[in-house]
């Protein structure tokens, strides 16, 4: 988890704009409709909520994961359109 | 039927017929019934036996049928040269079976032009025919969909017309509700009903209604051209369908579609694979094809520090991985990174002192590139924790660097024969200059406390001038001075820690604790009036009404009587303080502790002490000397007395008496009392968890001290529970505190995370189970912590990372 990615702010963030994204991201999930969401922005909050701490991250972090796999996690699940063209590359592809 | 008809039909087939017709029907129903290469066999026996024109139109059949079947197998190649061999052999009929492997070829090549224009006018059994090799083959509904050969009111072109638009609508944006309509009219026998399937998972995937994908492709046949994308689907929305080899097309699909996640999904199943395999080579190249999917640097900083980490646990050469993290060599910034990741990966194996070498590189290569300033907190915060990663045992310390003493050190580092980063006072001095920050001046201050006090002091003292408002260097030099005794100078400047906050508990605690140094050496260089007149001034401070502090200054103001001659002053002042104290055996304890500082002969032990006194005059008379930062001086019977007799105690006594058996290095003390306090539930449980931890920690045997962290991470739980921050901070100090299992090999990693992760309730209620338990109390090795073993210097993991400081120091 990159608490920079949850709640949605640079790196060179000042203390009032994670102050406010963090805010935002609660509106968003706020505690009782979204119990997992806000412990993820809580905890994203926790890592960068002063710039010692933000310092710590990006000085020594980030932790290694457990698991490798564990690495797609940090990675949006995308679905881009992209048009029918690479769909059909791949049909046309594999036999020519 | 008779032997003889039953011997003609288990005849061999390659036996010669004697029935040419009954032949000519057997092989035309092998044709009929797919088996062409029996019928080929047949059909050719048939033909050399008979010669006759009936035979040589079976044979080609049997041989159209057989290539047939290989153009069925996209065996191209192989039919075309059998094609090529049957012109030769009956050039009569060349026209007829080449131009039929020309049309096949070219349909495969995806120009369906010829078999749409015979589509146009096929009777229906061969229009049948068509359409179902426009199942396999249609790669493009569009080219159906435009065919000119085909009439525009064409069932099958109107309806690849709402295929085609519905394949480039769902792959292009949110299909408009009720527009997968337009697909009904499609039946499942249509050469088409593949791609219905087609875009109604297509459809499901962009909705993330992943079961539906899985749906809609597991009803795609298999043999039909739309199922070429039934493992890239099921491969996007995830496990466990790895591809295996990917094409281009799919990785530049995936890489579009789902921003390289799935590929990286594929990598990532080979890579864990060959590590568990320790295929270095595999993996090196998995890790190779990973990195450059990760699009934001923090996923390539995560994927990077989890695989140096896996790569470091099973200690494969790290060579050749670093030469591919650090492949990019014009991105200078992710090269610095790589070097900090494995700075990290080092520390967290536990090789400190290589983790130096490469962070020194880290911050020398950064500053120099100006990408961290030599000034500034970035530097001081990482030069300081390059000194934090230091062991506390200083010999430990010389020994990763193979010295015999700090002299030895430093005339090497002035000889050039050890980086500066081997001394962790020069990091610290380091981390001064860049930032003269107050947690620097700390480690300073701490750093060169255990060597040097003066230059401590001196630290202390740049401290104070850089942060005139910070009170934590004024109470250390008020420390420092009460220390060597410069009792002017610490008033001077308690003085001044007054004038900054006179009401800190600590200023205050300080003003009564340097007047009470003060009325006590006044007593030992036989100044009494001057003594006297200082107790009279601590009485009045604020700090001796609480507990039961009156007794301690009484009892100094008895011994100044005392060696002042005035026995039955003092006599008198005992008989006031036990009517105050209520309690003879604590003023006995006082007066034997206070009488010791003085070389006083200790007062009678009082008669018939019962058991209840005996537990609270231990525990009131712990809180208090703890309280004054004095020594408690306890008989061993007494203490031995309250170990074996702690029934009714309450828990606040319990609880003063753990704290006091630490603090009075006697751990048997604090393991009784905190066994007594855990045989029942209440709001200290996490103290007595914690006491009992500590006590544990004090343990001869490794068996008894194992129990130590269980207990320690249990209390730190419940700590953190009840709120109570201090013993939070106390638990986690303690747990960093632990000797490692010397079990453990020095490279193998501590479990990230058997620390950190707290314990869940059943191991809490687990621990509390097993510390309740009888037990036989366990025999503590002295008064103190057991030393740690002294390790050997730690040979594989230097032989581990030996080939890459080679690697690194030819390629930088």
């Amino acid at each position: 988890m990159n608490p920079f990615e949850v709640l949605g702010i640079d790196q060179t963030a000042g203390d009032e704009a994670v102050r406010a994204a963090y805010l935002a991201a609660v509106r968003r999930s706020p505690p009782d409709r979204d119990p997992e969401g806000f412990r993820r922005v809580r905890e994203a909050y926790d890592a960068v909520r002063d710039e010692e701490r933000r310092l710590a991250l990006r000085l020594f972090g980030p932790a290694p994961l457990e698991r490798l796999e564990a690495v797609l996690d940090e990675v949006p699940d995308e679905r881009r359109f992209v048009g029918p063209g690479p769909w059909l590359d791949v049909l046309r592809g594999d036999r020519a | 039927m008779s032997k003889r008809d039953n011997r003609a039909a288990d005849r061999s087939p390659m036996q010669p017929s004697t029935d040419s017709h009954a032949s000519r029907a057997r092989i035309e129903s092998l044709i009929a019934a797919g088996k062409a290469r029996e019928a080929l066999d047949r059909a050719k026996q048939l033909f050399k036996e008979t010669r006759s024109a009936e035979a040589e139109a079976l044979v080609l059949a049997a041989y159209e049928a057989r290539i047939g079947a290989m153009l069925a197998k996209g065996l191209y190649d192989d039919a075309e040269a059998l094609a090529a061999l049957v012109g030769q052999r009956f050039p009569a009929h060349r026209d007829r079976i080449v131009p039929l492997v020309k049309q096949r070829k070219s349909i495969a090549g995806g120009d369906l032009r010829t078999l749409l224009a015979e589509l146009a006018s096929a009777a229906p059994p061969r229009r049948r025919e068509i359409e179902a090799i426009l199942g396999r083959e249609l790669r493009d509904p569009r080219q159906l969909a435009d065919a000119e050969a085909l009439p525009a009111g064409d069932p099958l072109r109107c309806a690849a017309k709402a295929v085609s638009d519905l394949f480039d609508a769902v792959t292009s944006g949110p299909l408009a509700p009720g527009a997968l309509a337009a697909l009904d009219g499609i039946s499942r026998h249509s050469p088409l009903a593949p791609w219905k399937l087609l875009i109604r998972a297509l459809d499901a995937y962009y909705r993330r209604a992943d079961g539906a994908v899985r749906a809609n492709v597991d009803a795609i046949p298999p043999d039909s051209a739309p199922a070429r994308l039934v493992p890239v689907l099921l491969h996007l929305v995830g496990p466990p369908e790895p591809l295996d080899r990917p094409s281009p097309a799919v990785g530049a699909l995936g890489r579009a579609v789902g921003g390289g996640r799935p590929v990286l999904r594929n990598h990532l199943a080979q890579l864990v694979r060959a590590l568990e395999a320790r295929d270095a080579a595999t993996a090196v190249s998995a890790v190779e094809r990973a990195l450059p999917l990760c699009e934001s640097v923090s996923v390539k900083q995560v994927l990077a520090a989890t695989v140096l980490q896996q790569w470091s646990r099973l200690n494969l050469s790290p060579r050749p991985l670093v030469a591919t993290l650090q492949r990019d060599r014009r991105n200078l910034e992710w090269q610095r990174d790589t070097a900090r990741l494995i700075a990290l990966t080092l520390e967290r194996a536990g090789a400190w002192d290589q983790a130096l070498i490469f962070w020194d590189g880290y911050l020398a290569d950064a500053n120099r590139a100006g990408a961290t300033p030599a000034t500034g907190r970035e530097t001081s915060r990482v030069l300081l924790h390059m000194a934090g990663l230091f062991p506390a045992d200083r010999d430990e310390a010389l020994d990763a660097f193979d010295l015999d003493s700090e002299d030895e050190r430093d005339a090497m580092i002035r000889d050039g024969e050890l980086p500066e980063c081997a001394d962790p006072g020069r990091l610290l001095a380091r981390a001064r200059q860049a930032d003269p920050d107050a947690r620097v001046f700390r480690a300073l201050v701490a750093h060169w406390e255990a060597r040097d006090p003066r230059r401590a002091e001196t630290e202390a003292e740049g401290w104070r001038q850089a942060h005139p408002q910070d009170l934590e260097p004024l109470l250390y030099l008020v420390r420092a001075a009460e220390r060597r005794g410069a009792h002017r100078k610490a008033i001077e400047l308690l003085d001044e820690a007054e004038a900054i906050n006179r009401l800190h508990p600590e200023v205050r605690q300080s003003r009564f604790r340097l007047l009470l140094a003060g009325a006590e050496r006044r007593i030992k260089e036989g100044r009494f009036a001057l003594a006297l007149a200082d107790l009279d001034r601590l009485e009045k401070e604020p700090v001796t009404t609480a507990g039961d502090t009156f007794a301690y200054l009484g009892a100094v103001r008895s011994a100044a009587m005392r060696r002042n001659g005035d026995g039955a002053g003092a006599a008198r002042l005992h008989q006031e303080l036990a009517s105050r104290l209520g309690n003879p055996t604590m003023l006995w304890l006082i007066l034997s502790s206070v009488g010791e500082l003085f070389s006083l002969e200790p007062p009678d032990a009082p008669d018939a002490v019962s058991p209840a006194q005996a537990v609270q005059a231990l525990a009131r008379s712990c809180d208090l000397f703890r309280a004054l930062d004095r020594p408690l001086v306890a008989p061993p019977d007494l203490v031995a007395r309250v170990e074996g007799d702690l029934d009714g105690a309450s828990a606040a006594d319990l609880h003063s008496l753990c704290i006091g058996g630490l603090a009075m290095g006697r751990p048997a003390l604090t393991y009784a009392a905190s066994g007594q306090g855990l045989s029942c539930d209440g709001s200290l449980l996490h103290r007595f968890l914690l006491a009992r931890g500590r006590a544990l920690a004090a343990a001869a045997s490794r068996r008894d001290r194992d129990r130590a962290g269980p207990c320690l991470r249990a209390a730190r739980e419940l700590a953190g529970r009840a709120r109570d921050m201090d013993a939070v901070r106390e638990a986690s100090s303690a747990l960093d505190a632990l000797v490692p299992s010397p079990e453990l090999p020095p490279w193998v990693p501590r479990q990230p995370g058997a620390d950190a992760e707290p314990p869940t309730p059943e191991e809490i209620a687990r621990c509390l189970r097993a510390e309740r338990a009888p037990r036989q109390v366990p025999a503590f090795s002295g008064d103190k912590a057991p030393r740690k073993r002294r390790r050997a210097r730690r040979r594989m993991q230097r032989d581990l990372f030996d080939d890459l400081f080679a690697f690194l120091e030819k390629d930088p």
